[in-house]
């Protein structure tokens, strides 16, 4: 491998691991990037702290970063490629992604933190495929969540957004 | 406050909720034009009144306190930007509707996605949708939601009443409303009125629409940047001239058919409006030299300028142009039917926009072969030539132009009489010729036909010799797709049938008043001729398109050497190719409004690709 070539980095989890990696690898994260560019020749001596992602996340989000060090940079036109709304993912990122759903959110967490848009817009994409087709009852069961709508206010949406129903 | 509505309770935007119990912020930061916003750094959540629980939505992360989130579903931990990044990956609104009903936090989240652009495509929609948006106290703000609006699928019954409980929609940045000839002003100016927001109108093909409407637009709608209004004859000038003087932000401007406009409209334009990328004044019939030089010159930016059968355009339009100034981003240029045009235009024209990819020139009887030497110059730039109807033009230029501008994909010679195998020998040899139009050159003989058959990319044999074109291992990448031969009246089958044999991409062919073609055991694959036709128009058409291809193919290889039969491996894919084809041609000629909409289902609509209207044979009707 190129790893002798390519400066390493040494980033600490909020739970005190240090991880090591790869400079490109690291710098899928715009929010990495930006703070070497801030920190200079400082970057290589010092390890850079992750203070909101712990040990067993951040490795998952680096294994990521591995594997799509070589993608060409995502066109800035972000605008396009959300209208196409679609929600498929390619085949390693599912594997990928087929982890417990706290872990799942983890890593949406960590990437909309660590600014890996990337890796973010999959994981939305996963969530969004866990809730197509489902009824709010199932969505709620899916995720847990309370319903706090009165049985009036949820009629009311339902009225109010009648035309939205498939029919 | 609006006038038009008088029974519409006011709804006091300043507080889109009622239902707001909790403190939670959530991002309502909706960027003006992406239906689903990417932008998160836009979003309220840097701006510390995030309703996130996470620990990573904190501002500062020395702030965090790891136990809290412990006992939280991790769903309920994702910041709103997250939350609505998930729900913008939903594409049916009863998805999003689901979302809504999940919870508060959800339903806050997901409403102005899901009435971004609300879908009016039934009446039943429709009507919901406006109860909806009149009732006295909403649970949400909808009418602020909606930034699109599109009537076009129900055009047929819109009137004013349709768009009344609609104009209470203040924060619209599309409105379309294509073919709503019910609509006058009184419905359009409620709907314009406090419109701040509108980038994009359009109204083509509503024939009531006046003045006043135009006026109102002018007046409310500083920021518009495509205007569509074809079609509409009662808009006055000075309505117009408005229009430019206040929205000084147009980009697109489509005006076709718009026979009442005059020089000092379009002036006003070309002066007040320095961005325009887009202006069609297809058919403005009034319009002369003065607006084209301003437009020319003017802009900046000026990308297309169509200008068929705007006949009192001539050679000083162009002429008068400045000596050293070229207009790099021109890339389409329309002069059908500018009858008046000679060479001297055309080579100026080549000198100062030497960018140009797309050039119709079709009926501009007087250009000869210096015209088409000048266009040579374009080189790998031209992908798009239409000369129909330029009768003077010879092989020599046409084999000259090959030579230069081997990139064209599209080329129509048709009435070009003078035009004979020799140039479509070298035609042939274009490598990416998709679609080549060669109604009434009469003198071509199946020679032509079997050059377009083989010349792309024959297939060698294992002994490296060249195959015989009716080798049935003589399958070539032949990228032909559209072929208008009609009245080519040399032809016959056996050229054809090796056509069709060799190019399987080929999704048209047209043969109309072929004499070898005109046989009832053809009929059968031959499209309808269209309802206005003559009976004998009716006789003679003789055209094929889709399976139709596919169907003559089968037909004459059983008939004729049953054994070298194709089965057609390509009739999968011809629809596909089709829409390549017609998506190219679309791309320019409908490039207005489909990039002033920006929606997908306005771009539907299918250039009329028969041998009418798009290519050379507009004769071909009238024969």
């Amino acid at each position: 491998m190129a790893a002798s070539e390519s400066t390493r980095i040494t980033l600490v989890s909020n739970d005190g691991a240090e991880v090591h990696v790869e400079r490109n690898v690291a710098e899928r994260s715009m929010l990495i990037k930006n703070m070497m560019e801030d920190l200079g020749e400082a970057a290589m001596t010092q390890s850079v702290p992750i203070p909101n992602v712990n040990e067993s996340v951040l490795k998952k989000v680096i294994e990521w970063c591995e594997h799509h060090k070589n993608d060409p940079p995502a066109a800035a036109d972000d605008d396009s490629d959300s209208r196409k709304k679609t929600t498929d993912i390619e085949e390693w990122d599912q594997k990928f992604m087929q982890v417990d759903q706290e872990m799942l959110f983890e890593i949406i967490l960590a990437s909309n933190y660590l600014d890996i848009k990337p890796l973010l817009d999959v994981g939305c994409k996963t969530v969004a495929n866990m809730i197509k087709g489902k009824s709010p009852e199932e969505i709620r069961k899916t995720f847990n969540i309370t319903n706090d709508f009165t049985p009036e206010e949820e009629e009311q949406i339902r009225r109010e957004n009648e035309w939205a129903e498939d029919r | 406050m609006r006038g038009i509505v008088p029974n519409m309770a006011p709804l006091n935007t300043d507080t889109p909720y009622r239902a707001t119990p909790d403190p939670e912020g959530d991002s309502q930061s909706s960027s003006s034009n992406s239906p689903a916003r990417a932008d998160y750094e836009e979003s309220d959540f840097y701006q510390g009144n995030n309703d996130s629980q996470s620990s990573i939505g904190v501002p500062t992360f020395q702030d965090m306190a790891v136990s809290e989130e412990v006992c939280m579903p991790p769903a309920n931990r994702l910041p709103a930007e997250v939350l609505i990044g998930i729900f913008s990956k939903l594409s049916t609104p009863q998805d999003l509707l689901n979302c809504m009903c999940v919870s508060k936090r959800w339903a806050r989240n997901s409403v102005d996605l899901l009435w971004h652009r609300p879908a009016c495509t039934t009446w039943n929609k429709h009507g919901s949708i406006c109860r909806t948006l009149s009732i006295a106290n909403p649970y949400f703000a909808y009418r602020d939601f909606i930034k699109r609006l599109n009537l076009a699928t129900l055009a047929d019954g819109v009137n004013d009443g349709s768009v009344f409980p609609l104009s209470v929609c203040t924060r619209v940045e599309r409105l379309t409303l294509t073919n709503c000839e019910g609509l006058t002003d009184h419905g359009l100016k409620g709907l314009l009125t406090d419109c701040s927001h509108l980038l994009a109108l359009d109204i083509s093909g509503d024939t009531q629409i006046t003045e006043a409407s135009m006026f109102t637009l002018a007046e409310n709608c500083r920021r518009l940047q495509g205007l569509n209004i074809s079609g509409c004859t009662k808009i006055s000038n000075e309505s117009m001239i408005k229009v430019a003087e206040r929205c000084r932000y147009i980009k697109r401007l489509k005006l076709n058919e718009c026979e009442q406009l005059e020089d000092p409209a379009i002036m006003a334009f070309a002066k007040n409006c320095p961005n325009i990328l887009e202006i069609d004044l297809h058919q403005c019939k009034l319009i002369g030299n003065d607006p084209v030089h301003a437009l020319l010159t003017n802009g900046q930016t000026l990308r297309e300028l169509r200008l068929a059968n705007c006949e009192l355009i001539s050679d000083s339009a162009f002429l008068t142009l400045p000596p050293n100034q070229t207009y790099e981003h021109l890339r389409i240029l329309d002069l059908t039917s500018c009858a008046r045009l000679t060479d001297r235009a055309v080579e100026k024209i080549i000198d100062v926009a030497p960018r140009l990819r797309n050039l119709v020139f079709a009926k501009c009887r007087n250009l000869t072969d210096l015209a088409v030497n000048a266009i040579s110059k374009l080189g790998k730039n031209l992908h798009y030539l239409h000369l129909g109807h330029c009768g003077q033009i010879t092989d020599a230029a046409v084999m000259k132009l090959v030579q230069s501008c081997n990139r064209i994909r599209y080329i129509d010679l048709g009435c070009c009489t003078h035009l004979t195998d020799l140039s479509v020998m070298k035609l042939a040899s274009l490598p990416k010729l998709r679609r080549i139009g060669l109604v009434k050159c009469s003198s071509i003989t199946d020679e032509s036909v079997y050059a377009l058959a083989q010349a792309q990319r024959p297939r060698h044999d294992r002994h490296g010799r060249v195959m015989r074109p009716d080798d049935p291992d003589y399958m070539v990448g032949s990228s032909l797709e559209r072929v208008h031969l009609s009245y080519c009246t040399n032809l016959t089958l056996s050229s054809i049938v090796v056509l069709l044999n060799n190019c399987q991409k080929l999704t048209h062919l047209s043969l109309t008043g072929v004499q070898a073609f005109l046989r009832s055991d053809l009929e059968q694959f031959c499209r309808d001729a269209p309802p206005e036709f003559t009976e004998h128009q009716r006789n003679v058409f003789c055209v094929f398109s889709g399976q139709g291809v596919t169907g003559l193919r089968n037909h004459l290889n059983r008939r004729q050497t049953p054994t070298s039969g194709y089965d057609d491996p390509m009739t999968g894919a011809d629809d596909g190719d089709d829409q390549t084809m017609t998506g190219m041609v679309g791309a320019t000629a409908l490039m207005g409004m489909n990039a002033l909409n920006g929606d997908d289902e306005d771009a539907d609509e299918e250039l009329e690709d028969g041998d009418g209207g798009a290519d050379g044979g507009v004769s071909f009707h009238q024969t």
